[in-house]
């Protein structure tokens, strides 16, 4: 029996060891040496020499800069988690179904290209596109026409940022959405048809109903992400021109590494790690928790 | 009788009239949904399309001539196809003109392109130095390192990376499949929050952390922190994987006198293999296509990833050959492709929550 249990315990580090040593390492020490950093007064030389409640206090009421920040994040998560992510990937899907399979899924492998393609190769593409010189790509195509170039990069950055993260959102949606269009019965369709129900009509009483439950999925997932995600934007616009297309993960980041003030920006970057783990709460209800926890079936030493 | 012949009879007459305009309409709404996909997908097909002709034909500048002369040929092919389609239901008819149409428009694309197109643009391949020769640097101690160096790195980056992914979530996803111990409620739980935590927002602590152990600017740090992010994603798809295996199989193997590990090695991983080779493949895109991380943890230009060499080629404005810099796009973007392309079927076979935001 000794032996036994001896044998389990040696089973158990040598299957679940390495994995909780890496997870505890990456996610719940930062967590806490996060919350630690943000009450000391950490600065570029990495060295903590007191503790203060300067950055809560600042960032609760001292950092002027930050009511910008937060309604440029507001505009660019609504955006483009609305147009895109949710609204574009469901046009997508719907559209995509609606053709042979074959057809179908090239146009959904062409939407996802650009997740495909590592960031830096995107973000690239996107600064040539739209350059604001005769070489751009988009003002080459305008001058075809005799337009006006564009600028569209220190004119309208934020569109820039919507659209970048937008083309590489909808592919999210659009690959959840198709599969659970597909797995609507089909007779219902055939059902609805014969009742004298239109294509319009079969979108809005048959599919729409069908997969709302992936819907809120999706908006509640993305949104999350989008907060979260900077990528795009610091490759794209660097936050600029000036603060105007800086969102708050990138404010923490810029904070952090571009202006050395570390303990700042572990203050701001609670607020987001709250946030996360809500959200994280949240989306709980979308997994099927009773299989996830069902009990093993064998329990042989 | 006599009133229902009355009715039955102008409704026969109106039936292929009724089939016809069924079939008009079924055409036009065919082609209006082809349009709007097709229209739609320009905004993505055309800057790679353009990325790739400049990579085979620019001369340091980023030409436009060879990408609208490809697609003056690619769109009337495009809609020629879509008229084929139309046209002809009957399958086996249309595939012999479908494949008439593709090679009309490969000989017509090898024709009008094929005077501009040149290797040049891919010479950093074999002179490994011209980054310093371009930016005229060479001189004064070399900024940039070989092609080569950064394709290591990656290629270093993804594969250890994939192999601990692989390796360690295989080992947790069957134990916590398998076997019940005081907590695993909660440990689950706990992993499922973690699924869902952005941890690009532990980034400070994260550098802190490195630096403090000393893995700053190392290959290493980089590897076991993405590692320790891919990893809850990881393990909820092999626990699935194993979830779907019967016990049985375990079970019947005990019985013929297998140990518990015996059983594990010999019998279920060989039922998982898709598992792994779906996450390994993830693991490994996710390695190679890393940025952040790698921007924020390495320093020296002997650590850049292709992903940092990519980024410091087309940030120095100082000689900076466009042609050259899409060529070397080409040469990043290529693998990660190709290998999702290949490897599609797998993919989409981990579960919805498993799909990356």
């Amino acid at each position: 029996m000794a032996r036994l249990i001896k044998r389990q315990t040696v089973d158990r580090i040598l299957f679940l060891g390495p994995a909780t040593i890496l997870l505890a390492l990456f996610f719940l020490v930062p967590v806490v040496v996060d919350i630690g950093l943000a009450f000391t007064d950490m600065g570029r030389n990495l060295k903590v020499t007191g503790f203060t409640t300067e950055n809560v206090q600042r960032m609760l009421g001292g950092d002027r800069r930050l009511t910008h920040v937060m309604l440029v994040t507001l505009t660019y998560v609504l955006c483009t988690l609305a147009i895109f992510n949710v609204g574009y990937g469901l046009l997508l899907a719907l559209l995509t179904t609606a053709l042979p399979d074959r057809a179908g899924a090239f146009f959904r492998a062409v939407w996802f290209l650009p997740r495909m393609s590592p960031s830096v190769v995107y973000a690239l593409l996107w600064s040539w596109v739209i350059a604001p010189t005769d070489y751009g790509l988009l003002n080459q195509a305008l001058a075809a026409f005799s337009l006006p170039l564009l600028d569209l990069k220190s004119n309208a950055p934020m569109l820039v940022v919507i659209l970048a993260n937008g083309f590489i959102g909808a592919s999210f949606g659009m690959i959840i959405f198709t599969s659970a269009i597909r797995a609507i019965p089909q007779h219902l369709f055939h059902a609805a048809r014969v009742d004298g129900a239109g294509g319009l009509s079969l979108i809005r009483h048959i599919t729409l109903p069908a997969i709302r439950w992936q819907v809120s999925f999706v908006t509640i997932y993305q949104a999350l992400s989008l907060l979260v995600s900077f990528e795009y934007i610091w490759l794209i616009t660097n936050g600029g021109p000036f603060y105007d297309t800086t969102v708050y993960a990138l404010y923490v980041y810029r904070r952090a590494f571009e202006n050395g003030q570390y303990a700042y920006g572990a203050a701001l970057a609670l607020g987001l790690v709250v946030v996360g783990i809500s959200v994280a709460m949240i989306l709980w209800r979308f997994f099927d928790m009773r299989a996830l926890l069902q009990k093993p079936r064998i329990e042989v030493g | 009788m006599q009133l229902a012949g009355e009715i039955a009879r102008p409704a026969a007459q109106d039936w292929p009239r009724l089939v016809a305009r069924a079939r008009v309409r079924r055409r036009a709404v065919t082609i209006f949904l082809y349009a709007v996909l097709i229209l739609g997908s320009l905004p993505i097909v055309v800057p790679y399309l353009w990325l790739f002709t400049v990579a085979l034909s620019g001369r340091t500048g980023a030409g436009t001539t060879v990408l609208w002369l490809t697609l003056a040929i690619l769109m009337p092919a495009l809609v020629a196809a879509l008229v084929l389609r139309i046209a002809f239901e009957d399958e086996r008819r249309r595939r012999r003109f479908e494949l008439a149409l593709a090679a009309v428009t490969l000989i017509a694309l090898a024709f009008v392109t094929g005077p501009y197109l040149h290797t040049d643009n891919f010479r950093f391949l074999w002179i490994t130095d011209i980054a310093n020769q371009l930016k005229g640097e060479s001189g004064t101690g070399s900024r940039y390192p070989s092609v080569w160096t950064a394709f290591g790195n990656s290629l270093f980056i993804a594969l250890t990376q994939m192999v601990l992914v692989v390796s360690v979530s295989t080992m947790a996803g069957y134990y916590l499949s398998r076997f019940d111990f005081a907590g695993r409620a909660g440990y689950l739980k706990g992993l499922l929050v973690l699924h869902a935590f952005p941890a690009m927002t532990l980034i400070i602590p994260i550098f802190l952390l490195t630096y403090w152990v000393g893995l700053l600017d190392t290959l290493t740090g980089v590897i076991l922190v993405v590692v320790a992010l891919e990893l809850p994603f990881a393990i909820f798809v092999m626990k699935g994987f194993f979830d779907a295996v019967p016990w049985d199989i375990e079970m019947s193997g005990m019985v013929d006198g297998a140990s518990r590990r015996q059983a594990f090695f010999m019998l279920i991983l060989p039922q998982v293999k898709v598992g792994m080779l779906a996450i390994g493949v993830f693991a490994f895109l996710r390695g190679w296509e890393e940025y952040v991380f790698v921007r924020t943890l390495l320093f020296k230009n002997t650590n850049w990833t292709m992903s940092l060499y990519l980024f410091w080629m087309n940030e120095d404005v100082m000689g900076t050959d466009y042609a050259m810099v899409s060529a070397i796009g080409v040469f990043y973007v290529l693998p990660s492709v190709v290998l999702y392309t290949i490897c599609q079927k797998y993919l989409t076979q981990m579960s919805i929550g498993g799909i990356k935001g």
